[in-house]
């Protein structure tokens, strides 16, 4: 395609290239569906480093990155394969070793940090959490309720990732994003994050986002750049364009070390992505 | 009614029967057991309830039976779609009726660990997590579990890490239906094939067992629906689920 003057359509490699070694990195989706996999992808292939991963329900992709050696720490609330599939034992491997520092949450009080940060305040109360071991780990602080209510409510405080990245539908070269099916915690993470970078399916008209502007989850404004990686989001699935690959998904899981086969069959090599 | 009541669809079915009429019941990720309940209980029962996932599903009616409880197509045929933080501020402020969690070990509290066995900072086995759990099990209405191995090892006295407080409504097994009464885990019917004797024996905490009796049959309804959610026994295979 032509580069539109303006644009911020840039190729996955490019976008993947400014996200530096060592930084805080929010990824969408959850478990299998959804996620920026093409993305992730691209940092194992230029060898990224000392990672932050931020995400409610990290799968495929917290798994890969430990593979790949490319983590330092992990802020979830459930990582999985899911299902039949398991654990992630990459991930699990490495937190066991100790190899990762793991952050542990449940995916609200992930959330209610990242609210913290996109409201601008430095702490974010959330609901439940009591008698769980997870506060004193975490010290986290409980506040009694100012107005008399006698209340004692756990805070969060702010988690505010460098980056986020979002795997969309479709997006424009203004980086307009839209997703179709449920939203994840994409919402969340997009105004919590200090940069969004977006990778879409595929491009869509301004006019269709003008049009329909009500089915926009990250207005373009806050987004950085646009990579388009159709079928990106493999081996997972993208609602309603494919389901998961579950062959590709239990190839990766017999491979050990480097998923070198995996990483050269993946759709971004396959297919020539011209932006 | 089967000759044997395979540990698969007691599980199930007794999963599915915590459901109640007109009430909110929620099935999140990893939770294959009770997304198959949910589905049972809207084709088995005469009531309705409103079902909704963590695939955002309102009352859907999805297409195919998915691998992954959090697939997508679990918000098929939906009329909204209701996001994830949409159904935790749901239940945190106090309008989830059935909440169903993963649990790696539960105590008699009803109190579950999801993350570590071990120590949490040097773990023997690093555990997905609580995702829901420590949010969700406190302020649900009734929170529900389920465990795939009914040993000392997965019902103890003392959980290695409490991930999630505030006392599981019910957990089923391969062999035992347990409600909480008077804030402990009590039994409320043990597998039919199974004995009174042999889940004291396999359990790791005490209970009352004072109103307890074997688990009533499954239904034919209850049959011919988890028939047609699983009709080549996939979900079986994949759940793998051991009555010893």
């Amino acid at each position: 395609m032509i580069r539109m003057p303006g644009s911020k359509v840039i190729p996955l490699a490019d976008l993947a290239a400014l996200v530096p070694d060592g930084a805080s990195l929010a990824l969408g989706g959850s478990f299998l569906h959804r996620g920026p996999f093409a993305l992730v992808r691209d940092l194992i292939r230029q060898g990224r480093k000392s990672l932050e991963i931020i995400k409610q329900s990290p799968g495929y992709d917290i798994d890969i990155l430990c593979r790949a050696r490319s983590v330092a720490r992990v802020r979830a609330g459930i990582v999985a394969m899911e299902g039949h599939l398991g654990l992630a034992p990459a991930y699990r491997r490495a937190v066991e070793r100790q190899e990762i520092e793991l952050e542990e949450h449940a995916c609200m009080t992930l959330t209610a940090g990242l609210r913290a940060a996109a409201y601008g305040v430095p702490f974010q109360p959330v609901g439940g959490v009591h008698g769980s071991d997870l506060p004193a780990l975490n010290r986290w602080a409980s506040v009694a309720d100012p107005y008399g209510s006698g209340q004692q409510v756990f805070v969060i405080p702010a988690i505010r990732p460098d980056i986020a990245v979002i795997h969309v539908n479709e997006a424009n070269e203004q980086g307009d994003a839209r997703v179709y099916g449920t939203s994840h915690w994409d919402r969340i993470l997009s105004r919590a994050a200090r940069r969004v970078f977006v990778v879409a399916e595929a491009l869509a008209p301004v006019a269709s986002f003008q049009k329909r502007p009500e089915l926009t989850l990250i207005p373009g404004f806050m987004v950085q750049a646009v990579a388009v990686a159709p079928n990106g989001a493999w081996p997972g699935s993208c609602w309603p364009l494919y389901e998961v690959d579950y062959p590709a998904v239990e190839e990766y899981m017999r491979s050990q070390g480097m998923p070198e086969a995996h990483l050269a069959a993946a759709p971004e090599c396959r297919e020539p992505v011209h932006a | 009614m089967p000759e044997r009541w395979s540990a698969f669809s007691y599980l199930v079915t007794n999963l599915a029967r915590f459901i109640r009429p007109d009430e909110v019941t929620f099935s999140g990720v990893n939770s294959t057991p009770p997304m198959l309940a949910c589905l049972l209980a809207k084709r088995a029962y005469d009531f309705d309830f409103v079902y909704i996932n963590v695939a955002g599903g309102v009352q859907p009616t999805p297409s195919s039976i998915p691998r992954s409880s959090s697939d997508p197509v679990l918000a098929e045929g939906s009329t909204a779609i209701f996001a994830n933080e949409d159904f935790y501020d749901l239940c945190t402020r106090g309008g989830m009726d059935l909440c169903f969690l993963g649990a790696a070990q539960i105590d008699g509290l009803g109190r579950t660990n999801v993350s570590a066995i071990g120590d949490w900072r040097a773990p023997k086995v690093r555990l997905p997590g609580g995702g829901g759990g420590a949010v969700m099990l406190p302020t649900a209405r009734r929170a529900v579990t389920w465990r795939t191995e009914h040993s000392t090892r997965t019902l103890v006295e003392k959980l290695d890490f409490v991930t999630a407080a505030g006392g599981l409504h019910g957990v089923v097994t391969p062999i035992a239906v347990f409600e909480k009464r008077d804030g402990r885990l009590a039994l409320r019917s043990w597998h039919p094939d199974a004995s009174l004797d042999e889940v004291a024996q396999r359990t790791g905490f005490a209970f009352d067992a004072s109103e307890a009796g074997p688990t009533p049959l499954p239904s034919d309804r209850e049959i011919a629906a988890l028939r047609a959610l699983d009709p080549e026994g996939q979900f079986e295979r994949d759940a793998n689920v051991a009555s010893r």
